[in-house]
């Protein structure tokens, strides 16, 4: 048979277990998982594992780690309502366009600024990503918890929630902002000097030293660029919760690691795809809307996410060797 | 000054120790109630169930691995365990003990395996199957809750070492999980140094590589490595149902990157090859008194994620800072080397 363009792509497994599962889900479920408010259900949910797991992604290409990305997206809408509260005097609901816009800009560099601390202190002090991430997510969670006490703060202005939570032409804005943070990020990945920086980087550090890339500097900003995904994180979830606290999402933080996984990121760095992170993360959004539509336990759902990392290291162990053996045969003949 | 004394001041666990020593000062001047007896021997029951998991940690941690999952392996033995001694096993303290270790060992074992098997990393591993240890816990049980543990579990924790009696007439003494930890602890200082096996999972950690080389067979060493963190996170469930007497599955969920910073705070490399038990114990007491002295002090305890993290970070800055002096000294005595 010849081979298509579709096989040879590197994702072409993840597209077939898209399938199955999609039809599998069909079969199951019926008519409510094909219908319209489940589909659409399910792109207004997808946006918030896809990003968490494409900042995940970022933070892996240089053979690092993101654990402070829940605990910066939570802590980001809370600082968003300490701005917005303290511009309008406690009176959130009534923000005008100015300090709408003022609290958006200010949580941005908020958020800039703990991405480039970050990826300082992993950079230039060789610090392992794994610690220094896990030490300011604790700190971002207390910091978090301190504001707000622990309680979940509510009534943001329509304007904000909008633009998570809302639809236009019937097309969820987390879905549209979803897409429109992959186009950049795509663009950024494989179009930039930094991009291409930051993935030899990752596969070699030292040849990318005496390439004369300055390693520190591409590190930094790609611990920016993964802290950018927690910023949109926070935005959806203030729309998609109406609220803010300091602890939502926080089981997603080793799932976004098990996605960017299943998408073909090599913790180790230098390899990963944006198109394989969105795809693994559209798989895991399917298992879970499926399994809830079937009425099964939310903790199937997350036994299922752990099973399918050993399925899928299983079954490229099997059809590794059932290619080489194939190969052997062949051989012979 | 000699340099044996820099020496010893350098090392991690005498940072750790005066920290300890400058808090204790600080908060016992502002409330008196803070180093006494009974506060003491609180505060050690306390954080006696994540020193017996930071134990389990260690041993991983010291050989270059990752294992998030030792929560859900107590999670998971401590409701078997119960479980079957409500229904089947008529049995006693030992029993629970021996069923629980059994049971977490092989968690922990099909953790190694996997690791071994696929030479994937194991932070990939583990957060897989603790989403599926948890996962199929909560589909078998559908989440509910075990009352009547057997009495003879809760003994260990009401035990009272030492025991004297507070003015209200309340008994207080060191608890038997305290007594249990200390006890591990011994143990596992005395595998890690003074045992072949002990000493090879340093060399695993500290370099791979070397350590196959030289015949250290890798399959055996990360089922052992992972089967002792099983068997530690084991014996830690029986402790835990011993001090709250009652099976609740999520009672501990997501507590597992509080015991791993309480490890690398005692000085544990995250890439493997150091650590000791003195210090992960170090670890977890100033994580406790942090705790109690909040209390004590009367500030929120919304606080306390705040300091830990701080903590933390300064620790390992502090860190970063000494091995950079450390490389320095190093190109230094080249130069000088060449020169002669």
């Amino acid at each position: 048979m010849k081979k298509t363009r579709f096989s040879k792509s590197e994702n072409y497994p993840l597209y077939v277990t898209i399938i199955i599962l999609f039809i599998l889900m069909s079969l199951v479920n019926g008519r409510k998982f094909l219908s319209w408010d489940n589909v659409s259900a399910m792109t207004y949910q997808m946006p918030m594992i896809g990003l968490l797991a494409l900042g995940m992604m970022v933070s892996e290409l240089s053979g690092g780690i993101n654990l402070s990305i829940v605990a910066n997206a939570n802590f980001n809408g809370i600082f968003i309502y300490v701005v917005l509260n303290a511009l309008t005097k406690g009176n959130m609901m009534a923000a005008n366009g100015g300090q709408f816009i003022l609290a958006l800009v200010l949580s941005f560099l908020m958020t800039m600024l703990i991405g480039a601390l970050n990826g300082y202190l992993i950079a230039a002090w060789n610090i392992p990503a794994l610690l220094e991430t896990l030490g300011m997510m604790t700190l971002l969670k207390g910091i978090s918890l301190v504001i707000t006490q622990g309680y979940t703060i509510s009534d943001f202005p329509d304007s904000l929630t909008f633009l998570g939570g809302g639809s236009v032409l019937g097309i969820p804005m987390s879905l549209i902002i979803f897409v429109a943070v992959c186009i950049i990020v795509h663009i950024i990945l494989d179009k930039t000097v930094f991009g291409k920086q930051l993935y030899f980087t990752g596969a070699n550090p030292v040849a990318a030293r005496f390439s004369n890339i300055n390693v520190n500097k591409v590190i930094i900003k790609e611990y920016m660029l993964s802290a950018f995904f927690a910023y949109v994180c926070s935005l959806i979830m203030i729309g998609q919760m109406n609220s803010v606290k300091a602890t939502y999402y926080d089981s997603y933080l080793l799932i976004a690691v098990l996605a960017s996984f299943l998408g073909g990121v090599d913790p180790a760095g230098g390899f990963g795809k944006l198109l394989g992170t969105v795809l693994a993360s559209i798989i895991l959004q399917i298992i879970s809307t499926g399994l809830n539509l079937m009425r099964l336990d939310p903790f199937m759902v997350t036994a299922t996410w752990g099973a399918i990392i050993i399925i899928v290291l299983f079954g490229r162990e099997i059809a590794g060797k059932f290619s080489s053996g194939l190969k052997r045969k062949g051989a012979v003949q | 000054m000699n340099r044996r004394i820099m020496d010893i001041l350098k090392k991690r666990e005498v940072l750790l120790l005066a920290i300890i020593v400058v808090l204790s000062l600080l908060v016992q001047v502002r409330a008196p109630s803070f180093l006494t007896y009974e506060n003491l021997a609180n505060v050690l029951k306390a954080c006696s169930i994540v020193g017996i998991f930071s134990l389990g940690v260690l041993v991983i941690t010291i050989s270059g691995g990752f294992d998030v999952s030792f929560v859900a392996i107590a999670q998971v033995s401590e409701y078997l365990v119960v479980w079957l001694l409500l229904r089947y096993v008529h049995g006693n303290l030992l029993v629970a003990f021996l069923m629980a270790i059994l049971v977490g060992t092989l968690m922990g074992l099909f953790n190694g395996f996997l690791i071994d098997h696929f030479k994937m990393p194991a932070i990939i591993i583990t957060i897989s199957t603790q989403n599926l240890f948890y996962g199929i816990m909560y589909v078998v049980t559908k989440g509910r809750l075990l009352y009547e543990v057997p009495d003879y579990l809760g003994k260990m924790s009401n035990m009272k070492i030492f025991a004297a009696t507070a003015k209200n007439g309340a008994a207080y003494g060191i608890s038997g999980v305290t007594i249990l930890w200390f006890a591990l602890a011994l143990a596992v200082a005395f595998f890690l140094r003074y045992t072949m096996k002990g000493r090879s999972i340093y060399l695993i950690g500290g370099n791979a590589t070397a350590a196959e080389r030289i015949g250290i067979n890798m399959t055996h060493s990360t089922l052992m490595i992972y089967g002792i963190g099983g068997g530690i996170a084991g014996i830690a469930a029986i402790a835990h149902i011993s001090v709250i007497m009652t099976v609740i599955p999520n009672s501990i969920v997501g507590t597992e990157m509080d015991t791993i910073a309480a490890v690398v705070l005692g000085g544990a490399s995250i890439t493997g090859g150091t650590g000791s038990v003195f210090g992960t114990i170090l670890g977890v007491l100033l994580f406790a008194l942090i705790n109690n002295s909040l209390t004590l002090l009367q500030i929120s305890s919304s606080w306390y994620n705040v300091f830990i993290g701080g903590v933390i970070l300064l620790s390992i800055f502090v860190n970063a800072l000494q091995e950079r002096r450390h490389l320095r000294q190093k190109v230094r005595v080249k130069v000088e080397m060449q020169e002669v």
